[in-house]
């Protein structure tokens, strides 16, 4: 299915969501570097104030992206101590109906880790389980929070999964749950997983129970190709596997819906301690920036910036400190931009 | 101590308890598959180093009981129940429905609220990590574990997380006074309270509060997803982790993993109505019977053991001996990298005790 996005005179309008912490830093590289490189994209920013009890920038935001089709966002605060009060992250992917959180976690060369040349897809459901949010306190100092599991999302995220490794040339899929302790939810995940894999003979399936594969995770990576799980173990696999290969500040995110489409960086970290420093790493949201530009069908503009990212990273050896370099946020960028000016005459557009 | 915490959770006089007296008894479960060895290996040792205690063996392959259903036998749970305090190898869990796990029964029937599992790097075992020295410490008794499941209509299932402030508070002072008799220096908290706000919000309340009342002990809180990023980048930024039940099961087996495996970690469960300390891994079937299973993990367990019953000293020596066996690489077991039997690694470490 095509996803529909707001279009004027051959231009793409997009929603920015800046967030907080790092996201406002972040995003003005990101428009940065877009208008450097001449690309087809107005954004419309939406600043989501975190210490407002009400939700109208929300709705704004949710309007907004509904009309666009498109969003790239950092991470939203949600300041409010208020018991009921509702992550807005969760709520802006609930409302939109962003059941998949797609995460490829592939390392750069040069990064100095433990495990050299990662290549990992995390399949993550991304609207319920353990992130459904409902609760409530029985009696006083009793507290019951519910895991939803349904039949029709373990569907819809198992498919993409298995659509996924097909089209991109990967062999296996492993769906990760603890179904000897949650028999019935994960029992549900696991059983409809299988399912879904009858319909593709060629691919691989096998599971894990979510505490072997964090050991598994930090002992042999490289068993992993695609890998399908609830929401709560997506959080867990994705941030030991971008631990692994260089930490929150690389990997891009991607939140897809039937209608909408949200980009954002995979650990989908606020970063309150490095914000205003100039040292947070920029590349985890250029790489959201990329995918937004892939999604959207600029693959000439993705892939020059997508390798302007590389050269700088793994050739020009131009790194913030968080992936052990020296360099401050503007220097990458600067960098970047360097390498994009070289490669310009190649345009259609800009 | 724990065990002084313990003294002060169960309301039964503490004169029973023995802890005084010279000889002291201890349960023995040895399990199945290789826990008949690498309990006797745990045997030999401290035989070796004259522990003053004396085992009590007991079966708990699970009998029918009046009701029909299949369970531990009694002389089983008088024992721990007598004796406070056991050493346990691992146990099958049958593949099936009809008795439910071993493990979980030992749980329930003795209390055991807390789960704690160190985890550190020795020095001559190579892995890529040799900066960990973490305590996970775990809730044990609720939260993702309840049991509480249905099916609201077709396709549809819920589960349920409970977690109680009783559970939350005993477990929390638990860690507090674990990092401060071990001379830890932190406890984290791990949660996920921006999201489960009500339910992680009370166990992330219950360790705060408890916080006030140690002063001497560091304290932070920290997301579950935060934490996960940051073990695997940087150990060293964490000494004990307190934190609900999924997340201490799942975390203590990645901290195990960045030191190679179930094969060398030890475990302790910390109870109402007693201390059962255990080896993490499995009955291993493929290596059962042949003299080739690491006894390290069950040791280390029956070390840490003896710290709860207040003997340091022989605890010190034990962990010395091997320790310093595993660092001269000479007689390791073959999960190790290393040729050696487990009596030839077992006879080694004997030959070390001072
Ligand atoms: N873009 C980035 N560049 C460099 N470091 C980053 C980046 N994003 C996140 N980090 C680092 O990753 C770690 C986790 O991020 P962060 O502190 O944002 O977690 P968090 O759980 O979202 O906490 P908070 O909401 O308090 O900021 C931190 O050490 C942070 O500095
Ligand atoms: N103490 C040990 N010494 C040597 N090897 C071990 C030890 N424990 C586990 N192993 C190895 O690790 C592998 C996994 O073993 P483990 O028994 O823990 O899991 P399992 O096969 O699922 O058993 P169970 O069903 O009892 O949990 C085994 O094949 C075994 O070779
Ligand atoms: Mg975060
Ligand atoms: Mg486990």
């Amino acid at each position: 299915t095509k996803i529909p996005r707001a279009q004027y005179g051959g231009r793409n309008a997009v929603t920015m969501l800046p967030g907080g912490g790092i996201g406002p830093e972040l995003m003005k590289y990101v428009r940065d570097v877009f208008h450097f490189a001449g690309v087809p994209i107005d954004f419309e920013v939406i600043d989501i104030d975190p210490s407002t009890e009400g939700n109208d920038d929300l709705d704004y935001a949710i309007t907004s992206i509904k009309r666009n089709g498109v969003a790239i966002k950092g991470n939203i605060e949600t300041k409010s101590e208020e018991l009921g009060a509702v992550s807005r992250n969760v709520a802006l992917r609930n409302e939109l109906d962003l059941y998949v959180n797609v995460l490829h976690c592939k390392s750069y060369p040069g990064i100095a880790t433990r495990h050299p040349n990662i290549d990992v897809i995390i399949v993550r459901q991304n609207t319920e389980g353990e992130y459904a949010m409902l609760e409530h306190e029985s009696v006083p100092g009793v507290v019951e929070s519910m895991k939803v599991v349904t039949d029709e999302n373990a569907e819809r995220v198992a498919r993409f999964a298995f659509e996924y490794a097909k089209n991109n040339g990967r062999k296996k899929v492993t769906t990760i749950h603890k179904a000897n302790i949650m028999k019935l939810s994960d029992g549900l995940f696991l059983e409809v997983s299988k399912r879904v894999a009858k319909d593709y003979p060629n691919l691989e399936h096998n599971n894990m129970i979510i505490d072997n594969c964090c050991m598994q995770l930090v002992s042999n990576p490289y068993q992993f190709d695609v890998m399908n799980m609830t929401n709560l173990y997506g959080t867990i696999v994705s941030n030991v596997l971008c631990g692994l290969s260089g930490g929150a500040g690389l990997y891009s995110g991607r939140n897809y819906g039937d209608h909408y489409a949200i980009f954002e960086p995979g650990t989908r970290n606020t970063g309150t301690a490095i914000a205003g420093k100039n040292i947070a790493n920029p590349i985890a949201m250029l790489n959201s920036a990329v995918d937004m530009l892939v999604h959207l069908g600029h693959n000439d503009h993705a892939q020059v910036i997508s390798e302007a990212i590389y050269q700088t990273i793994s050739e020009d050896n131009l790194r913030t400190p968080d992936i052990g370099g020296t360099a401050s946020s503007t220097d990458v960028i600067e960098n970047i931009m360097k390498v994009l000016s070289k490669k310009r005459v190649h345009w259609q557009h800009g | 101590m724990a065990s002084r915490l313990i003294q002060r959770i169960v309301t039964a006089p503490t004169s029973g308890r023995g802890f005084s007296s010279s000889v002291r008894k201890v349960t023995l479960i040895p399990g199945d598959g290789i826990g008949p060895e690498i309990s006797a290996a745990v045997q030999k040792i401290f035989e070796a180093a004259s522990v003053p205690i004396e085992w009590e063996p007991v079966d708990v392959t699970p009998v029918r009981q009046a009701d029909g259903k299949f369970g531990i036998p009694q002389a089983a749970i008088d024992s721990v129940n007598r004796n406070k305090i056991g050493l346990k190898g691992p146990l099958m869990t049958p593949v099936g429905k009809g008795h439910r796990s071993l493990n979980l029964a030992l749980r329930k029937e003795f209390n055991l609220y807390a789960n704690v599992r160190p985890c550190r790097s020795l020095p001559g075992y190579k892995t890529l990590y040799d900066d960990v020295n973490v305590v996970t410490i775990r809730e044990n008794t609720e939260g993702e574990y309840s049991g509480i499941e249905h099916e609201i209509v077709d396709g549809v299932v819920q589960s349920i997380k409970l977690i109680t402030e009783e559970a939350s508070r005993r477990v929390a002072e638990f860690a507090f006074q674990y990092a401060k008799d071990n001379k830890r220096s932190k406890v984290t908290v791990v949660h996920k309270a921006n999201i489960m706000r009500m339910s992680d919000g009370l166990f992330l309340r219950c360790c705060r509060e408890m916080a006030e009342k140690y002063p001497e002990v560091k304290f932070e809180e920290r997301y579950l997803d935060t934490v996960c990023l940051n073990m695997v980048q940087d150990p060293g930024k964490y000494d004990v982790l307190v934190m609900p039940n999924l997340y201490g099961d799942i975390l203590s087996d990645m901290c195990a993993g960045l030191v190679g495996g179930l094969g060398l970690t030890p475990s302790g469960n910390i109870g109402l109505n007693g201390a059962l300390f255990e080896s993490v891994h499995g009955t291993a079937p493929d290596i059962a019977g042949k003299d080739l299973a690491n006894p390290t993990a069950l040791l280390l367990s029956a070390v840490m053991m003896l710290k709860h019953m207040e003997l340091n000293d022989q605890a010190d020596r034990i962990q010395d001996a091997c320790f310093e066996v595993i660092k001269e690489g000479k007689y390791l077991t073959g999960d190790l990298g290393g040729k050696a039997k487990c009596s030839e690694f077992t006879q080694e470490i004997c030959s070390k005790i001072k």
